[in-house]
């Protein structure tokens, strides 16, 4: 037995149970109100790029150059040791030495809603309780209730919710970038003064029927409308207007959905928001999958490259983390279509910014990317890094309205080697 | 509970505005109203009535030493039955007849006429649908409108709950018609479901490609029992265990389906008969997850061997639905209790188990046997419920109570306050305003269109946890934002060609029948003589004001939203925008204004938004 690391692993292991026992008989402690026991963070905030479909492993962060299951792309090497990319990720590869790759992913689900849940909340799909996505346990953790914006916002996708969490925590959804959100601005005909005078003849009803139950919602509803003025009016609201920003900037992300995505989500991030989720739509590639995914980098690349830069011009990038992932990899088989298929077996995600370690390449795929060469990493792990990173401890537990404790990750450890 | 809510993410209330778009309030029949499918409670001395259920409950009260708050007011009654029975709130000559009735039994006779009414079969089709389809049942060969139209045949013709669930479990047959996906068909519950289709087929399809999330989903919603915590490991407070999740979940792994349609056509249902098979599946036994699902012995929670003889499924039915079964009556007893008091006698509502104990456990026991002594009889026992003194009473506290006051009011001794549900939001939203007719009246709008659209937008955003217990309001920006600005609201209460405002403003005389009309037509009341003078002098100093009326300013454009996502939960496009601009670019008229500002008012305030 290799007794050195197993010690460790024991050590890691009783290190973590120690401190779940302390926790134990503080469950149904408040939220935030642990926040101070919990690991210090790196990552003040944390920007999702969401590839939903399930982007192809193997036309992306995983190439495999002349293998049959390699498809027509070519591989260039990125400013990083050991670090290949597909041909159309040259800004990324350029920025190699920003980001970690986990080529060890692998999952059970392969069906889309099943695996869209698993990666966001870290646990699959189960009847009796929803679970938290990493957004939500991030927004009721670390968001600040007086906060002028949400704390949680996703763009271009609904994201998922804060489970049992509540839907406070929940994100706030903007549907496309380069637009204010839907119901901000008043409607036709109604100024600033009228919209007060309607708020006033609100206050009336809202007195009586308050003073008639003598019931806590009328106070729940009151504050929650207070905050949805208070985002009305909120100077931050210029987050979602890109104005502002110079033609280089915008250009340099991308003529695209998703790059205007990214780039208010550096601007959410600069005002203070903790999880900003943008979704890059259509790597559900069963027939033609080369065009489409060739396409989507086209977005990917300029977008994500940007963000990075500007994140690191603003001095940012070492407090937000960056992750980039969809539901799972694709066949390394290529079908009849010109497709590549369903394939949770071995996928990549990227990570950089917030305490990543960058230009690191953890795992490995086999010569033809179909299985994990080596140990496989969870998901789980992958979001018990992310929560670590943002602060919140992986092993940290709410109780469910039927008195079950759920822990921030379903058992995941933390991948030290692509923590700084 | 919030999270059985949430999961089964509700595709919203597909009838939600087909209620209001049968024009003439339907549920005014000629009196008395005479139930159809339903034996009266006269023809069964055995059953219980409600007088039953408030000798237990008094019992309870006295022995806690707690007092029930007062009746609530007639008016108030009227609008919490409507919509809980319903799912919307009472047309405004429904509410005025019911208030100027004086007759001694008005209430039991209004919830005779709720019984009869064709919204009862559409709100509990939205109900059921939404329980165990959730709002991700998008497989190909899932017709959700052929699904539903089961559901609301089921319910129209009152059939025993029990029969219910066996046609759900036991399903076979054929899927669909085929034709284009649908949440729900145009002429739901007005036409008979499709020849030849078993629309309950498509809950068992649903779960194609996890079958152990069905014996979950059964588990919890018929009988209470959350097995499925014992999926992954031994349930740590229960004496479930894997091997009895494994065991239970064996039931439902025999099935498979016949494909019907060649190919893969795009947005279209794919046609499938689901057939039942006398072994599990093979192509689950080839799935490791699934794999000691399949090669487990089918049995019963209660250790009944579940294959026997003969078919599985048939015998999965016949024991949940037996009498001696002692989940299946409780289960949909303190569900039931739950939807029309707030909570269940057991909270969560899903959630029996010895160390999760009811309150008032003697009128949960004798509803049960009750409920099972009827033939599962769903109107007789919302009939018990509905008419019992718990209903009756006020949300209120009492003012200066001399015996202690539990806040919590765990003992039903003061109606609960919840959130309407984005169904029952909507629905009132459309009653309140004629909305439908605005938007016919525009007539370049495809009304079916705009309803669904409107519908999944208010299912997005409103998905609120109506079984939550929880005393606090847990809202978002993002309602409170579609209440304050949005379309809705906004287009509703508009004057414009159709709206209920434009009606109220056509009828003849002063301002105060005018407010009284709105309060009848939006909070089911008649307004107090001090609101009556508050929102005729409101009405009033705007038009001395004189320029109430603002330049219209155009509604800065709004994003397009993204198409819809793979897991289908996009926020969908906004069928409205644009139309409540109508009414801005009319001539400003501060008492038109005032008038809008009223509704609004109204519209916003939780009086409307609650149910109390």
């Amino acid at each position: 037995m290799d007794h050195s690391a197993f010690g460790r692993r024991t050590m890691l292991r009783l290190g973590t149970s120690a401190f779940f026992g302390a926790l134990v008989g503080r469950w149904l402690s408040p939220l935030h109100a642990l926040a101070a026991d919990a690991p210090p963070a790196r990552a003040q905030a944390c920007v999702l790029l969401w590839l939903n479909g399930g982007p192809s492993h193997i036309d992306t962060f995983d190439p495999k150059p002349g293998r049959a299951t390699g498809g027509p792309f070519k591989a260039i090497r990125a400013r990083a040791p050991g670090m290949m990319l597909s041909e159309h990720l040259p800004q990324l590869a350029d920025r190699g030495d920003k980001i970690a790759l986990v080529r060890s992913m692998s999952s059970k689900e392969g069906n889309h809603a099943r695996a869209q849940y698993f990666v966001h909340t870290g646990y699959a799909p189960n009847p009796t309780v929803v679970h938290p996505s990493l957004g939500g346990w991030t927004c009721a953790r670390l968001g600040d209730p007086h906060a002028e914006l949400p704390a949680f916002v996703s763009i271009g996708g609904p994201s998922f919710g804060a489970g049992f969490l509540g839907v406070q925590n929940g994100p706030f959804v903007l549907a496309r970038a380069g637009a204010p959100p839907a119901d901000v601005a008043l409607p036709p005909g109604v100024d600033r003064a009228r919209f007060e005078r309607r708020r006033a003849a609100l206050d009336v009803m809202e007195d009586r029927f308050a003073r008639a139950t003598g019931d806590a919602k009328v106070e729940g509803r009151r504050q929650v409308y207070a905050k949805a003025v208070r985002l009305m009016q909120a100077p931050k609201l210029d987050a979602f207007d890109l104005g502002g920003e110079s033609e280089a900037t915008r250009r340099a992300y991308g003529d695209s959905d998703f790059g205007r995505g990214c780039l208010v989500a550096r601007r959410l991030v600069e005002r203070g928001v903790k999880f900003v989720e943008v979704v890059l739509d259509g790597w559900d590639t069963h027939q033609n999958d080369f065009e489409r995914t060739s396409k989507l980098m086209g977005a990917l690349d300029p977008a994500f490259a940007a963000l990075l830069d500007d994140l690191g011009s603003r001095g940012l990038l070492a407090s937000t983390l960056v992750a980039c992932m969809g539901e799972f990899g694709r066949t390394p088989r290529i079908n009849g279509n010109d497709g590549r298929d369903h394939w949770p077996q071995a996928w990549t995600a990227a990570l950089a910014g917030g305490g990543i370690r960058g230009g690191v390449v953890h795992g490995a795929t086999d010569d033809d990317g179909a299985k994990v060469a080596g140990p496989a990493t969870g998901v789980p792990d992958l979001l018990a890094t992310m929560g670590t990173l943002l602060g919140l401890d992986p092993a940290h537990t709410e109780m469910t309205p039927v008195g079950r404790p759920i822990a921030v990750t379903d058992g995941g450890a933390p991948i030290r080697p692509l923590m700084l | 509970m919030r999270n059985m809510r949430a999961l089964a993410l509700v595709a919203v209330v597909a009838a939600a505005l087909a209620a209001c778009d049968r024009g003439a309030p339907p549920h005014v029949a000629p009196r008395p109203v005479v139930p159809a499918t339903v034996a009266s409670a006269a023809a069964r001395p055995a059953l219980m009535t409600s007088a039953d259920v408030d000798a237990r409950l008094q019992a309870e009260w006295q022995k806690a030493g707690v007092a029930p708050t007062p009746r609530a007011d007639d008016a108030t009654w009227l609008r919490r039955a409507w919509l809980d029975l319903l799912g919307t709130i009472p047309p405004a000559e429904v509410t005025l007849r019911f208030l100027a009735d004086r007759s001694a039994d008005k209430r039991a006779r209004a919830v005779d006429e709720m019984l009869a009414s064709p919204l009862w079969a559409d709100h509990w089709t939205a109900y059921w649908d939404d329980a165990w389809m959730g709002r991700d049942a998008r497989a190909p060969e899932v017709d959700r409108g052929a699904f539903r139209a089961w559901l609301h045949d089921a319910f129209a013709r009152n059939l025993a709950w029990s029969d219910v669930v066996t046609q759900l479990l036991t399903a076979t047959g054929l899927n669909s018609q085929g034709g284009p996906q649908r949440v729900a068909y145009a002429d739901e519950g007005t036409a008979p479901p499709p020849e030849g289709v078993n629309g309950a087929v498509n809950w068992t399809l649903r779960y194609q490609a996890a079958p152990q999330d069905m014996a979950g989903t059964a588990s919890r919603t018929l009988l209470g029992v959350q097995i499925q915590c014992a999926q992954c490991h031994d349930h740590k407070t229960e004496k479930w265990t894997q091997k009895d999740f494994q065991s239970f979940a064996a039931a439902f792994v025999r099935t498979r389906l016949v494909p019907l349609d060649p190919g893969k056509p795009m947005g279209a249902v794919k046609r499938v008969s689901l057939r039942e098979l006398d072994r599990p599946a093979p192509r689950y036994s080839k799935m490791a997850d699934l794999e000691p699902i399949a090669k487990a012995s089918p049995t019963a929670l209660d250790g009944t061997d579940l294959a026997r003889d003969g078919s599985v499924r048939v015998a999965l039915a016949r024991w949940i639905t037996a009498p001696e079964n002692p989940w299946f009556s409780r289960a949909f007893v303190n569900r039931m209790w739950g939807h029309f008091l707030g909570r269940g006698f057991v909270d969560p509502v899903d959630d029996l188990r010895p160390s999760n104990p009811p309150v008032a456990p003697a009128v949960l026991d004798a509803l049960a046997a009750d409920f099972a002594a009827s033939g599962y009889d769903v109107k007789h026992l919302v009939r018990v419920i509905v008419g019992s003194e718990s209903y009756a009473l006020s949300a209120a506290p009492l003012a200066d109570a001399t015996v202690k006051a539990d806040a919590e009011a765990k003992l039903f001794e003061r109606f609960r306050v919840t959130p309407l549900g984005p169904e029952e939001l909507l629905n009132a939203l459309v009653a309140a305003t004629k909305l439908d007719a605005i938007v016919r009246a525009t007539g370049r709008m495809d009304l079916a269109q705009v309803r669904f659209r409107v519908k999944q937008r208010y299912g997005f955003l409103f998905d609120v946890d109506e079984e939550s217990d929880d005393g606090d309001y847990e809202g978002t920006i993002a309602q409170g934002l579609a209440l304050l600005n949005g379309t809705v609201v906004a287009t509703g209460a508009s004057v414009l060609p159709g709206s209920a405002l434009t009606d109220v403003l056509a009828m003849p005389g002063e301002d105060a029948p005018k407010i009284e009309a709105l309060y009848v037509r939006v909070l089911s009341r008649l307004p107090s003589a001090e609101e009556s003078d508050r929102w005729t002098k409101f009405v009033a100093d705007a038009e001395s004001a004189g320029s109430a009326g603002t330049l219209p300013s155009p509604r800065p454009a709004q994003a397009r939203p993204a198409k819809r996502t793979k897991n289908g939960k996009a926020q969908p496009p906004d069928p409205l925008l644009g139309l409540e601009g109508r009414a801005a670019n009319q001539r400003a008229d501060a008492r038109v204004h005032a008038y809008e500002d009223v509704l609004w008012a109204l519209l916003n305030s939780s009086e409307f938004v609650l149910n109390h």
